[in-house]
């Protein structure tokens, strides 16, 4: 089993995969997808909506990134990422609605949202032009789920303070008193900004013990 | 040279195949889009209304229980279709608000209002399309939030509906209801669409 591990700490997969869910966490270390995180981070379902939503574009945009990375022009390959995924996320979003209607609506603005998500044009800037599409892939999908990660900590943290409730269930009892400021942006702020600096310190210490 | 043209058929080349992507998935899904928001729009007049129905019948259910007024009239100076959905058995009232009696924060908020025969009280409202803020100003479109409207009263003038910030639900009156806790702009904004659309629709239904 240990050999397992060590040999599993050598592929490039499984690093870009580390990589993507901490030690390069997107909203915590590269500081992106911050606006996203403000705004839907006061209710934990928003949260997975979004997180979900973002993994799915970040893994398809990157791919075909990859695939065609040869033949697009260095001028014009920021516009071709923009058009990629526009045109992922205007399909995902008609797809929805024509086929799950009752989940676009719960989805509502989330779906139109992702284009202008940082963390998309970056894993394309930053990976999938460089790599081969099976790499590309794992890096979408860690890309996204550590955005995810960080979404669902602070958006529990929001919604039991906020709310009193986690998933919409009431879990403060009824005397609870609501903290206004959570559901506003400056409580994003303030949690998203301890996030941010929790994991840089545990880095640090993880650093400084190896 | 060579470069450039280069450049220039990729972008004609990525243009085409994703402007025929986005064209294709149109016309796969637009018929199928359309259906569903017939759909919605049925299931919830006759909801309002108190008309039972399943999505396999909704069509026939509507046809049966509804009558569809439709009343040309002004609109501060602009021609506009006034829609009304009326109940064949017991007179309840719908009929739809949306940009032409004002915006949410950050795009229309679409909806219908159902008033029961007396044009005063509120049977149910429901929003059908919104952009306000996920979590915040997007619980305006809520059925918990929504549900508070129920039973309230609303009127012209002194008896329109007020939206309330810090309301003390003890002491609020008929037609007032209590402010979306951290928005207090769609509150507001959602507020005057329903005083709008009500003040207008009641005149060109006692006009007729």
């Amino acid at each position: 089993m240990k050999k397992f591990f060590t040999r599993l700490n050598y592929t490039k997969s499984f690093n870009v995969l580390k990589r993507g869910l901490w030690f390069e966490n997107q909203v915590a270390i590269a500081v992106l997808g911050i606006c996203s995180s403000l705004a839907i981070t006061n209710k934990v379902e928003n949260a997975i909506a979004m997180g979900l939503g973002v993994t799915f574009v970040v893994m398809a945009s990157s791919a075909l990134i990859a695939l065609i990375r040869n033949f697009i022009p260095s001028q014009v390959r920021m516009v071709t990422y923009m058009v990629i995924i526009s045109t992922f996320v205007i399909v995902v979003q008609m797809f929805l609605k024509a086929y799950f209607p009752t989940l676009a609506n719960q989805l509502g603005a989330y779906v139109g949202l992702i284009i202008t998500n940082c963390i998309v044009m970056g894993r394309a800037e930053a990976f999938a032009v460089k790599n081969p599409v099976k790499y590309a892939l794992v890096d979408g999908f860690a890309s996204g789920m550590g955005y995810m990660l960080v979404l669902i900590a602070a958006s529990t943290i929001r919604e039991v303070l906020a709310f009193g409730t986690f998933l919409n269930i009431p879990v403060m009892g009824e005397g609870w008193v609501p903290w206004t400021i959570m559901t506003l942006a400056p409580g994003g702020f303030f949690v998203i900004s301890l996030f941010v600096w929790f994991i840089r310190e545990r880095q640090q210490f993880q650093e400084g013990n190896q | 040279m060579h470069k450039y043209v280069r450049m220039m058929v990729f972008v004609a080349l990525l243009g085409t195949v994703s402007g025929g992507l986005l064209f294709g998935t149109g016309a796969l899904t637009n018929s199928l889009i359309q259906a569903n928001a017939d759909a919605l729009l049925k299931s919830e007049i006759l909801t309002a209304h108190q008309v039972s129905f399943t999505f396999t019948n909704i069509h026939d259910v509507f046809a049966e229980n509804t009558t569809i007024i439709e009343e040309e009239a002004e609109y501060e100076g602009d021609p506009y279709t006034f829609t009304f959905y009326q109940d064949n058995t017991n007179g309840y009232i719908t009929f739809g608000f949306g940009p032409t009696f004002g915006g949410g924060v950050w795009g229309p908020i679409i909806g219908l209002l159902s008033l029961e025969d007396d044009w005063t009280t509120i049977r149910r409202i429901a929003v059908l399309q919104q952009e306000e803020t996920p979590g915040l100003g997007g619980i305006v479109a809520t059925r918990a939030y929504l549900d508070t409207f129920n039973g309230k009263t609303i009127g012209l003038n002194d008896g329109a509906i007020e939206i309330i910030k810090d309301l003390d639900m003890t002491a609020a009156e008929a037609n007032q209801v209590a402010s979306i806790v951290g928005a207090t702009r769609t509150s507001s904004s959602f507020n005057q669409i329903l005083n709008n659309a009500y003040a207008a629709y009641r005149a060109v239904w006692e006009a007729r």
